[in-house]
């Protein structure tokens, strides 16, 4: 996170936030803030807290981070993000990923992330007319830009057959269609934009976000198969931004899943309602497209480890801008971009606008 | 290294499932203030809160109105048939506590105006369709808790 930052050090940071969903499931851990200080030398003394939005923690981290520098309260601050998921018995990892619903009505009945999104697919599918064929070119497409990353947990091509033919999780997902259980951490730091050029001559600039929520328990839902709130947190990014839709060069999108990915095409006005299969079919979403969705390889090429996905998609972002990316996933020229983190039954859904001047 | 003693030493081989793991509510009047549900599911009744200020049916059941924050709530039968809206089968990735279950259904169900989330036994995913009319099924555990399921009845 220091790296390559001249002039700052730990000891400047004044506020730091770090993004982790469920520390205390996954590693037996809480205060996870304080240990993150710890490890990285940071000595916090206005505002030092965990974030937790379960997979948007990182973003929430950005979001309060950005708080405390745009309100005055700190002059540097520092979001960190953090998940350790792997653990021996992978039930009891999918354990705790199944009290983020409600977990007394919903998760009771075993309804972790794999079923509900295997339910919204169906939907999708039965409404739309979707197809397993064009879930899995999400896949395809992603898992080919993650083989760019070094970062990600997947690094090889993922061909249609194989993404079609591998396991079956919770029907109509296969394993391809799934994001992976990944640990990682990941760090950025922000600054009041008038003192950007004292660190870096080439910093990113946040110009607006969105966020909106509506309802927690399926039943409380406004429907499964449009992304209501991700439409509000859009209009309210655009607006905060002052920016029209087609100023955006690169939407990092939270592809969880891959009926995810395509939802959030429709939702985005990239295409219209019901047309997210036929979106990637025509070859839109690839860098040269309509619009450069996921050129990081997105959460199914990378891994999703709740905490640190945001930050990764920032990072890539800010690498992007700055042509610090391999050439075959570099969106040349970009100049504005938007990350979005979806969490629990995508009833909250956040968005940061970024801008490379 | 004279000075340093080693020693094997046991944890206990099984434990029992704590509250923290263990995804079926507590029921009784002690632990909420909607076991009048379970006193209801007992004797076979699904059933739920409706507000009598502004006549909304509530899901999960509340003991305030989140549309209207009445307080003036009443119980109401959703009735033991339903409808799936969309389902599928847990085959791979179960949790805990329900990895001997697997391959198991789970649908989300049309019932009372209402969309609920349920186990759906009877059936396995290729036996099902969407819009098929689902009965209500309840399960009673070994500590005499009980909880709704539906089944398949075409």
């Amino acid at each position: 996170m220091f790296d390559n930052v001249d002039n700052v050090s730990p000891k400047d940071v004044e506020a730091l936030l770090v993004g982790a969903a469920q520390p205390e499931r996954f590693a037996f851990q809480v205060h996870v803030a304080p240990m993150v200080a710890e490890h990285l030398g940071i000595t916090p003394r206005k505002v030092i807290a965990t974030t937790e939005l379960m997979c948007a923690s990182g973003q929430a981290a950005i979001r309060y981070a950005w708080t405390c520098v745009a309100s005055g309260l700190a002059d540097v601050a520092a979001a960190v993000g953090v998940e350790k998921m792997y653990m021996p018995n992978m039930a009891e990892a999918q354990t705790n990923m199944t009290c983020v619903l409600d977990r007394e009505w919903d998760g009771v009945n075993a309804m972790s992330a794999p079923p509900f999104f295997a339910m919204t697919a169906q939907r999708h599918m039965h409404e739309f007319g979707t197809t397993k064929e064009q879930m899995a070119l999400v896949s395809v497409k992603n898992h080919h830009y993650s083989t760019m990353n070094p970062l990600a947990q997947f690094q090889k091509e993922v061909t249609m057959e194989r993404a079609l033919q591998s396991p079956m999780v919770s029907p109509p997902l296969n394993l391809f269609d799934c994001s992976g259980i990944t640990d990682g951490a990941a760090g950025v730091l922000l600054v009041p934009a008038e003192d950007a050029k004292k660190y870096t001559d080439t910093p990113m600039h946040i110009i607006g976000s969105g966020q909106a929520n509506i309802g927690n328990a399926i039943n409380n839902l406004a429907s499964i198969t449009e992304w209501v709130p991700l439409k509000m947190a859009y209009k309210e990014a655009l607006r905060t931004a002052k920016i029209s839709a087609d100023e955006i060069d690169i939407a990092e999108l939270h592809d969880c899943f891959t009926i995810s990915e395509l939802m959030e095409y429709e939702a985005l006005d990239f295409c219209k309602k019901g047309h997210g299969g036929k979106f990637i079919e025509n070859g839109e979403p690839y860098i040269g497209g309509k619009i450069a969705v996921n050129p990081r390889g997105g959460l199914l090429g990378c891994g999703h480890p709740l905490g640190a996905t945001a930050i990764l998609q920032t990072i890539d972002v800010l690498q992007q801008f700055r042509g610090e990316v391999p050439e075959g996933r570099h969106v040349k020229g970009a100049e504005k971009a938007i990350t979005h983190n979806l969490s629990g039954a995508a009833n909250v859904h956040s968005l940061m606008v970024y801008a490379r001047r | 290294m004279g000075n340093v003693e080693f020693e094997k030493i046991k944890r206990p081989e099984n434990i029992k499932l704590p509250y923290m793991l263990d995804f079926y509510p507590l029921e009784d009047e002690k632990n909420t203030q909607v076991s009048q549900f379970f006193t209801n599911l007992k004797k076979g009744r699904l059933t739920t809160t409706k507000c009598k200020e502004c006549n909304k049916s509530l899901w999960p059941p509340r003991i305030v109105c989140p549309h209207c924050l009445s307080d003036k709530l009443e119980w109401i039968d959703l009735g033991t048939e339903g409808e799936l809206y969309a389902f599928t089968e847990t085959r791979l990735g179960a949790p805990l506590g329900f990895v001997e279950d697997a391959p198991f259904c789970i649908g989300m169900i049309r019932i009372g105006g209402l969309l609920i989330s349920a186990r759906v036994d009877g059936a396995k995913y290729d036996d099902l369709q969407i819009g098929e009319k689902v009965g209500l099924k309840i399960v009673e555990l070994e500590d005499g808790r009980v909880f709704y399921r539906f089944r398949k009845i075409g």
